[in-house]
């Protein structure tokens, strides 16, 4: 930490992590319904419906406060200035949990906005928008006044400011449900096809340079190619979820054509990792933040962009729209691309944060931490892939009713509940060990 | 590659794909009134979607693919089951799932917002949308039955479902009505023997059904009409 201010960042990763950590509770407690037999008296109470709303609401909210806390901390280093407004930081932290404590109590009793990932209800979108003004407003006006211009928050900023704009189009009711839908997915794809990209591509970058001591012209040389080409493809893929919802019949081609092209800008964040650091004038220490870093680029690719591949062609997702394979796909595109994004930066952040020397950390247990959860996550996935083929086939292909599908898939599921354990064991670790993160001296004395 | 050319690179890809997805938007917004029917988008579809939003029926089932993935997808709900069987399962899930290993809430929906979501369903199953679920496909249950009605000789069962006029509430190929669950649809998931049995006393295994109980049948009329029925099924064959 060289700024003052870069300190409103660490309540932003508690926050994060403990909410992380509710989110995988909640999971487990998904897969479970998918293999027993929930009694009708729970159902009532406690339905599935609003089970999920959580787990995806916590994950959406967790992610954006860890890339907030993350700008807080990159931006007075970029800018070479302290922040703007550092108690409206922390003020904004306060009023988009409580929002998300007041959304997630809701659920419970029923009032939600009703559509999957957006049940946050309309009053309350109104107190998020206000939060993030907020956050807009501050890192805005410091990267203002230090008028220093990175080409690396330029595309941080562009994709905060991107994600904004993007809720905005979730908020209204729209009577007709196509309609609903397409900007449904200017919500959802474009934050996590677009701008969440912007904003992991900016992040990774900036860590890069840090770590590698690689020159910062070629590092966003590379990140400008990046951009490019995540929102050449991006955008115009958005199209690969206008297949089946009443739209005119050229978004196959444009759909399937663009988003084919999607793993190109993931694979050229590979290559650039590894090309910095080849070039690098450091040494690869800590060992574990840099076990992050490899894991979060490759599973980005595995998870988002070949699990992503493997059923975005229009001929393929007819048959596997809506099922497990999608769920499969969701799980390990998300824990590869920005759940191991704001874990690695964490770990790039807190040794800095709390001054240890030399940056280094005290790390035997956080491997376990990172293994647990990679190795789960991937099992998981992996078990939610075989239910979704198995979907496929009897559901789509046999034209078997959908309950006769699901009956072989309980197995599958029960599979992937066991993963989930192994997940959660791997959660706990890791949160426990960022949570009480020592100097690598400790080990020694 | 120079900073000039990423940068290069970085506006012609970024406006080109925007300039071309801001274009067809514009044109697909043309085109949404008639490809959802927008001249049958009513008052009461209108809050029948609020009705399906307030109780988050799409976080547990799919609408044109998106949503839960723990229930069946409803797209073509109404099409396959009808009027009458989606109301049942409305008002009395717990009765509808006794025997499921996978039950749905029971909400309490008022019959103002049960008769409103079922308006809502009847209006999405219209929606062109390039014939996605394949399972759920209109086309080709016509198409097999069609195929099937031209390729036998008309079957005593065939004839008893047109003599006790079933198509006045179950579709069947390119006829009937939708107050009652499609016949190819009940092919996939019973057996002739289910299917007699059933007629004799409906309520018997789906109370609050509307369907008429057919006691005046003889267990040769009723088996043959399951055995009508249960042909019908074209699981396995896929599209041919």
């Amino acid at each position: 930490m060289i700024y003052r201010t870069q300190s409103v960042a660490y309540p932003y990763f508690v926050v994060a992590l403990l909410l992380f950590v509710l989110q995988v509770l909640m999971g487990l407690w998904l897969g479970i319904n998918y293999f027993a037999t929930i009694p009708q008296e729970i159902v009532d109470a406690f339905p599935f419906s609003t089970a999920r709303a959580m787990h995806t609401n916590l994950l959406v909210l967790w992610m954006l406060l860890g890339f907030m806390g993350a700008t807080f901390y990159l931006v007075p280093e970029e800018t070479g200035s302290e922040l703007a407004w550092p108690k409206m930081a922390i003020a904004q932290l306060v009023i988009l949990t409580v929002t998300g404590v007041v959304a997630l109590v809701g659920f419970l009793f029923g009032w939600t906005q009703g559509r999957p990932l957006l049940e946050i209800p309309r009053p309350l979108d109104v107190v998020v928008v206000i939060g993030a003004l907020m956050f807009l407003a501050n890192v805005g006006v410091t990267i203002i006044r230090a008028k220093r211009w990175t080409a690396t928050q330029g595309s941080l900023l562009a994709g905060l400011v991107f994600l904004a704009v993007m809720y905005l189009f979730g908020i209204p009711f729209y009577e007709n449900i196509s309609v609903d839908w397409y900007y449904w997915w200017w919500v959802i794809h474009l934050w996590v096809e677009g701008a969440w990209e912007l904003i992991a591509a900016a992040i990774t970058a900036f860590m890069l340079i840090k770590l590698t001591g690689v020159d910062r012209r070629v590092v966003e040389k590379w990140l400008y190619v990046e951009l490019g080409l995540f929102l050449f493809t991006g955008i115009a893929g958005t199209g690969h979820h206008y297949y089946w919802l009443g739209t005119p019949r050229y978004w196959l081609w444009v759909g399937g054509i663009f988003s084919a092209l999607e793993p190109l800008p993931i694979l050229l964040m590979v290559v650039d990792t590894w090309r910095d650091v080849r070039d690098r004038t450091t040494r690869l220490e800590p060992r574990l933040t840099w076990v992050y870093m490899f894991g979060m680029v490759i599973l980005h690719f595995v998870g988002a962009g070949l699990f992503g591949f493997a059923h975005t062609l229009p001929a393929i997702n007819y048959y596997t729209h809506g099922s497990q394979v999608t769920v499969s796909h969701g799980h390990l595109a998300f824990y590869g691309a920005y759940a191991l994004l704001n874990l690695t930066f964490f770990y790039f952040a807190i040794p800095r944060l709390k001054g240890m020397p030399d940056h280094a950390y005290d790390e035997r247990t956080g491997h376990w931490g990172f293994w647990l959860m990679s190795l789960g996550v991937l099992g998981l996935s992996l078990a939610f892939a075989v239910a979704g083929v198995l979907q496929t086939y009897l559901e789509r292909v046999q034209g078997q009713p959908y309950i006769v599908s699901q009956e072989p898939i309980r197995l599958w599921m029960l599979i992937a509940f066991l993963h989930g354990l192994v997940v959660l064991a791997g959660v706990v670790v890791t949160v426990r060990h960022l949570l009480t993160l020592k100097p690598a001296a400790a080990q020694h004395g | 590659m120079t900073e000039r050319t990423a940068k290069w690179i970085f506006w012609v890809g970024t406006l080109s794909s925007l300039v071309l997805f801001l274009a067809l938007t514009f044109d697909t917004h043309g085109q949404f009134a008639a490809l959802t029917n927008a001249d049958k988008l009513d008052e009461q579809v209108v809050a029948g979607k609020r009705a399906f939003e307030r109780h988050n029926c799409n976080d547990c089932h799919t609408i044109l693919g998106f949503g839960g993935y723990y229930a069946p997808d409803l797209t073509r709900v109404w099409t396959r089951l009808g009027e009458d069987s989606i109301k049942r399962r409305l008002r009395s899930p717990e009765v509808a799932f006794a025997d499921s290993y996978r039950k749905m809430p029971q909400q309490n929906l008022s019959a103002q917002e049960i008769d409103d979501i079922t308006g809502y369903l009847e209006w999405v199953s219209a929606i062109e949308n390039n014939d996605w679920p394949p399972q759920h496909s209109e086309r080709r249950w016509k198409r097999s039955t069609e195929r099937l009605m031209a390729g036998a000789v008309l079957s005593p069962g065939a004839a008893l479902v047109n003599q006790e006029d079933c198509l006045s509430c179950h579709a069947l190929g390119e006829r009937g009505e939708r107050k009652g669950p499609r016949l190819e649809w009940i092919a996939a998931r019973r057996d002739a023997r289910w299917i007699a049995d059933y007629l004799v006393d409906p309520q018997a295994v789906a109370p609050g059904s509307e369907m008429p109980a057919s006691d005046h049948l003889s267990v040769e009329q009723r088996q043959m009409i399951g055995e009508f029925i249960a042909s019908l099924d074209r699981r396995g064959g896929g599209d041919s």
